[in-house]
């Protein structure tokens, strides 16, 4: 049959087309790494996209994986490349939101063993939810013999570059206690970096802990819908009226889909837009929600229809 | 025509059982010993069944000890059994690396001195065991000078594993024509005093993850480890018993390799695990249904020694 049902047609789009959308759609969701940013990079026309939005009464919110700082960070990042009026509130970052789940969604009433860097325990402090002190040289005790925190009632793990044997047999034994929450902060298997290098992700631990304790993780981060209905407690979202942006098929163009929001691929990240076709051209199921509804080149194409 | 499987075995069908076969081989962990202590019975057993004129091997997934050491820890336990004997995934690597991937090149290792020594006895040069941690920024060590000789990544299990090995393995790994290999995946490694940790399972499950490729795995239920045995001691599948506490993997082990079956119940799984494979439609699940079963491998005694 000629022409699916669904508008998700991966339709590449300038021009007339981007105004209609924009017009329609009174909150933009971005993805940082690869959208707006690459690592210390911005793409270009990026910060001006933003305020141009802004100023056209639209509410633009930045979602994003990346665990490995706090929100404040994340504000002086946006300073550094040029972004003049991002405020912590736009920003949900999956560190962000695991501490925002923990302490409102699961309430937990005890500690956290964490798996992970500054970024997400600065989270945790500032949400006020408790943390066992991880002590990174943890010469004084063997992986086969080490004391554990009675207190800790969750484990969260993410992003950790002093992850190490010991941590990974800490936090299985918490686990063996059913009533012990198990989160991730995202499931991303690795992260890109600047110069196409990439780096082992917050997905490749979490597998290890799952294959450990045979138990799977709750998972925070993108493409599942809770940075979603996060960002939706506090302020009001019509999925209708959203646009989700994105440069990974498997994390945001999914998370879009998941929320019901309407989807768009850029090309400054990891997806190609082959890659989106490859999708749209599958016959199984599943993959349709990695296909999204419109493509650009870069989102520095909105600036012809807003500046006018 | 039916089968029938995981029948008990006991009385005359002990000694029926043993005299159709010339060659057993036993898992370690859980069927003749369970930590430092050998199971009771077992040494006797072993020791016996070498009297008879059988072949008696030992086939473990355990990357922790060379032939040499698992040797001394059977002497010590009271088994009659030598280097040669024994079958451990450190020195199967070695020779999978050697055999299989005709390697020729280094080896980036994330593993034991125990697998680091058995690479070296078939001359093949390993980087990468021991500590090492992160240092500098993320850049730095997404750009981590690698080895150009470094032809394979082998993942065992590792205490010192870290994020930077994880991060170089997944660098090397970028090249696609560098091999991945993991020892066994093994989820939980038993320990001396009956304890366990995490097991190399979830190391090679965060490697695989991390450079979305999957690895080639040695140990059971993969047949090399039995082509191992059967390469050097002329084993016939006919006439050969596998003996294991392990569904998954060493009663599948035997039933890809042609084998019979014996589980003991000494060990991880139970005959109520084994009954759910078999009630279960699916032809996989049913390689994991052992012929036999014993509480443990005591049981055999009466028939060796009568």
């Amino acid at each position: 049959m000629a022409g699916a049902v669904s508008s998700r047609g991966c339709l590449k789009i300038r021009g007339a087309q981007i105004r209609d959308l924009l017009d329609s759609k009174h909150n933009v969701l971005f993805d940082c790494d690869g959208v707006i940013w690459n690592g210390e990079t911005v793409v270009t026309g990026a910060p001006e996209v933003v305020t141009l939005l802004k100023q056209q009464g639209k509410r633009v919110f930045f979602v994003t994986n990346n665990c490995t700082r706090p929100r404040e960070n994340y504000v002086q990042k946006f300073c550094r490349l040029g972004f003049t009026d991002v405020a912590e509130e736009e920003i949900f970052s999956s560190a962000y939101c695991s501490a925002a789940y923990l302490r409102d969604v699961a309430k937990v009433q005890g500690k956290v063993y964490v798996i992970g860097c500054q970024g997400v325990l600065k989270e945790l402090q500032d949400a006020g939810v408790p943390v066992v002190e991880e002590d990174n040289d943890s010469s004084s005790f063997s992986i086969y013999d080490f004391p554990l925190d009675p207190d800790v009632r969750a484990v969260l793990v993410g992003y950790d570059e002093n992850f190490n044997f010991m941590k990974l047999a800490k936090a299985c034994c918490y686990l063996r206690n059913s009533e012990c929450l198990f989160l991730a902060t995202d499931p991303d298997p690795w992260h890109p970096l600047r110069g196409g290098r990439i780096t082992p992700g917050s997905g490749s631990l979490t597998a290890a802990l799952e294959t450990a304790s045979n138990r799977k993780a709750t998972v925070i981060g993108k493409p599942s819908r809770f940075m979603y209905e996060c960002i939706a407690s506090q302020f009001d979202l019509d999925p209708a009226r959203s646009l989700m942006i994105g440069d990974r098929l498997e994390t945001d163009i999914l998370f879009g889909i998941n929320c019901g929001l309407a989807t768009m691929l850029t090309l400054t990240g990891v997806s190609t837009f082959e890659e989106a076709q490859q999708y749209k051209d599958s016959d199984s199921p599943e993959k349709k929600d990695f296909v999204p509804d419109y493509v650009v080149e870069s989102i520095a194409d909105f600036l012809q229809v807003l500046e006018e | 025509m039916a089968v029938s499987k995981c029948t008990r075995l006991s009385g005359p069908l002990i000694k029926q059982l043993l005299d159709s076969v010339d060659n057993v081989l036993f898992d370690c962990d859980g069927v003749i010993w369970r930590g430092d202590e050998a199971i009771s019975g077992a040494p006797e057993v072993i020791n016996l069944l070498k009297k008879t004129g059988k072949g008696v091997y030992f086939v473990t997934n355990n990357s922790t000890k060379t032939r040499k050491m698992y040797a001394d820890k059977l002497a010590k336990l009271g088994f009659n059994a030598t280097e040669e004997e024994v079958f451990g995934t450190a020195y199967c690597s070695a020779m999978y690396l050697k055999s299989v991937c005709k390697l020729e090149g280094k080896v980036y290792l994330i593993g034991s001195n125990a697998m680091r020594q058995e690479l070296e006895k078939v001359e093949i040069e390993q980087i990468g065991v021991g500590p090492d941690h992160v240092s500098g920024t993320q850049f730095d060590w997404a750009n981590v000078a690698l080895d150009p000789e470094v032809k394979a990544v082998l993942v065992g299990f590792d205490e010192h594993f870290s994020y930077m090995k994880l991060n170089k393995a997944l660098q090397y790994l970028s090249n696609s024509d560098c091999q991945f290999v993991g020892t066994n995946t093994d989820t939980r490694l038993p320990l001396e005093g009956g304890k366990a940790v995490p097991g190399t399972g979830c190391l090679v499950k965060a490697v695989e993850t991390a450079a979305q490729r999957q690895a080639q795995v040695v140990g059971k239920p993969n047949r090399f480890m039995f082509d191992c045995v059967a390469g050097k001691f002329n084993v016939d599948p006919n006439r050969c018993l596998m003996v294991g506490d392990r569904l998954d993997t060493d009663i599948l082990l035997g039933s890809n390799c042609g084998l019979k079956t014996l589980l003991t119940l000494t060990g991880v799984s139970t005959v109520a695990d084994a009954e759910t494979h078999q009630k279960s439609g699916c032809p996989v699940r049913q390689g994991m249904v052992p012929d036999y079963y014993v509480d443990s491998i005591a049981e055999l005694l009466p028939a060796l020694q009568g």
